[in-house]
């Protein structure tokens, strides 16, 4: 009962349009004054020490890193390196779009900007070479996505953020330690470049089928060209991950490092940024991280109510009592962040709905790391998908095509998507492999 | 006037708090580093009988060891927390936080107006309420005279930045509510913005290599 007046509050608040974190925090104070005797400064405390930990200070860094490199210049280079290596084989371009998607989505963490900058340059390339509009359109809107899924990734730090500090047991009754980000970077790794093979099939196959252009092989020297100039925005995503599990350095600290070498990168090396740019970078990434930033102290307030109204339990106790199982329950849960993640922003979905997830999974003996990775393709596929899909949205304006026009040019790949959620719903080891193989778990 | 130096000011401070952040981040880890390598050197010199490059070594560690920067994760985190609050106030003027609209904008204008003006309002309200919680807060702590564990600064100042960027807030909705109400305008941030598309599209359009 609570739990469902709490909720409806929250759905009431979010259709007037309000920014989420304050339909949030607006939730929490009116089911406090309305009906609950928590004394309001346990509440208060929560405004204040809701951002206090060092792994979240990930969230602006990573920002910064990625902003350095947002840049037309550097997606070129990537498309460029990309095009030379499999530009010749069936749907050369669609397969090279899905490869410098899944790069810059990795190097600059945001799926519409990595639509916008992979698309611009590629979709008209593309229908200059002969292919249908759609199908550019298609590929890119869809592939952007893979940004969240290929460390470093701001979704994962965000469930790591939503679910550490979490008291859950297991099913047999045992403590459970919530997942950390460095594994879960490392998990997303397999999943990451599994799900990019699977849209380059899609590809490579609708494209064999209608016979869509092929480009010219490149030679070895035009090859070796386009990977040094990308090689070294690349290197940034070798840094974090290297550097994280080599023990070098925490994943904060990859983050503010990586941010530093993005900006020798973008200012001395590609010289994409002059200098007195800079400022402007930086008060762009300050306020995208102090918006997000903005929404996790409002959902630490949101979930502390959960938490002492112990709806969590309740739940669980709920979904345990229906029989659903393991794989009724995971399954339950992906149809409602995809209709969720149809009108809502992953990091604000992950924040709202990971506390409340999270315990029953536990219970049902679902492993932390690869319930994350699942939460996280999970949102991928919803950047894609009508009404609210971000990416849909950027490739409309892009290709000029109409939003039902552009939904139907993704079908392919985001059933090829979809398909993948269910891969790594079912099968945990394709999240498990890579860190079990390191041991980090 | 006056509103412009605001602006300013909001705009300096929480770009100068981002790079102050990166720097001061990455000098504790390169400082963290020295101290390892100076101390193999040490090793690795004494181990291969250099005793002059052992010296140097060993008074290089102990400079290095010298500057104690233990207290640079909790000013860090300080640092993000005054950015957060102040950033989140400019982020209104930006129009960057995000909310779902899909109801609002399948609406007919005239509905759309009142309801919108409403989001507005408990946007208001809801910063008005903390900034008043946060002062109360801010005053006890102040009060109690609690320091912080490694900077030993007093905690009020820390936590000042949330009435304070949380009243800023409330102004910039107030500004964006009464915007809207007389032109109609909201600001929305395009998260799709990337620099420099520009000059590949015309290199494109010029023949240049995909």
């Amino acid at each position: 009962m609570t739990a469902f007046v709490i909720f409806a509050i929250l759905a009431v608040l979010l259709l007037t349009g309000m920014p989420v974190s304050i339909a949030l925090g607006l939730t929490v104070f009116s089911f406090l004054f309305a009906m609950t005797d928590i004394p309001l400064d346990s509440i208060a405390l929560k405004l204040f020490t809701g951002i206090e930990k060092f792994e979240i200070m990930a969230i602006p860094f990573f920002i910064l890193a990625g902003n350095f490199l947002t840049h037309g210049g550097v997606a070129r280079r990537i498309i460029r390196f990309a095009t030379s290596m499999i530009g010749h084989w069936y749907g050369g371009m669609g397969l090279a779009a899905v490869v410098a998607c899944a790069m810059f989505a990795a190097i600059s963490g945001s799926s519409p900007a990595t639509v916008m900058a992979v698309g611009s340059i590629l979709i008209p390339a593309m229908v200059a070479q002969g292919y249908p509009v759609k199908f550019g359109t298609g590929v890119i809107a869809t592939s952007g996505g893979l940004g969240i899924l290929i460390p470093p990734s701001i979704v994962m730090v965000m469930y790591a953020v939503a679910t550490s500090g979490m008291v859950v047991t297991g099913p047999d009754g045992g403590p459970i330690m919530s997942a950390s980000i460095g594994t879960l970077f490392m998990a997303g790794v397999i999943p990451g470049l599994m799900l990019a093979t699977m849209l380059g099939a899609t590809t490579t196959y609708r494209a064999w089928k209608n016979d869509y252009p092929r480009m010219p092989r490149a030679s070895w020297r035009e090859r070796w060209r386009a990977f040094r100039e990308s090689v070294w925005g690349l290197m940034l995503i070798v840094i974090i991950m290297g550097g994280i599990y080599g023990g070098i350095f925490t994943p904060t600290e990859a983050a503010a490092v990586s941010a530093v070498y993005a900006f020798v990168i973008a200012v001395w090396v590609y010289k994409d940024i002059r200098l007195r740019e800079v400022p402007k970078v930086l008060l762009t990434s300050a306020a995208m991280s102090a918006m997000l930033l903005y929404i996790i102290t409002n959902a630490v307030m949101f979930a502390f109510i959960l938490t002492s109204e112990q709806i969590p339990q309740a739940v669980s106790a709920w979904i345990v009592d229906m029989g659903l199982g393991k794989i009724g329950f995971l399954m339950a849960v992906n149809i409602i962040l995809l209709v969720i993640g149809m009108v809502m922003e992953p990091s604000a979905i992950i924040l709202i709905m990971a506390p409340i997830l999270f315990p029953v999974a536990m219970k049902l003996g679902v492993d932390p790391v690869h319930f994350g990775i699942m939460l996280v393709v999970n949102m991928e596929v919803g950047l894609c998908t009508p009404p609210v899909g971000l990416n849909l949205y950027v490739a409309s304006s892009l290709s000029k095509l109409g939003l039902t026009d552009v939904t139907k040019a993704t079908w392919p790949w985001l059933l090829t998507a979809l398909i993948f959620l269910m891969l790594v719903t079912y099968i945990p080891d394709i999240s498990l492999f890579l860190p079990r193989l390191l041991g980090m778990m | 006037m006056v509103l412009r130096i605001l602006d300013r000011l909001e705009e300096i401070l929480i770009s100068a708090l981002m790079a102050a952040a990166v720097v001061l981040i990455f000098v504790a880890v390169v400082h963290r580093f020295s101290i390892g390598f100076a101390a193999d050197l040490v090793g690795w010199a004494r181990a291969n009988d250099y005793p002059e490059l052992q010296a140097m070594a060993r008074s290089a560690f102990k400079w290095v060891n010298g500057f104690k920067l233990t207290w640079a994760q909790e000013l860090c985190i300080y640092m993000f927390v005054w950015m957060a609050k102040f950033g989140a106030a400019y982020g209104v003027r930006l129009g960057i936080h995000v909310g779902v609209d899909i109801l609002v904008e399948r609406l007919s204008p005239a509905t759309r107006r009142p309801i919108t003006l409403l989001a507005f309002g408990a946007c208001v309200l809801f910063t008005a309420i903390v900034a008043w919680i946060g002062a109360d807060f801010v005053w006890h702590v102040k009060v109690n005279g609690q320091t912080s564990p490694d900077l030993e600064v007093q905690m009020w100042i820390v936590y000042l930045a949330v009435p304070v960027g949380s009243a800023l807030m409330c102004f910039r909705f107030m500004q964006a509510t009464w915007l809207y109400a007389t032109t109609g305008f909201i600001a929305h941030h395009d998260h799709s913005r990337v620099d420099g598309l520009e000059e590949e599209a015309e290199d494109l359009a010029r023949g240049g290599h995909a």
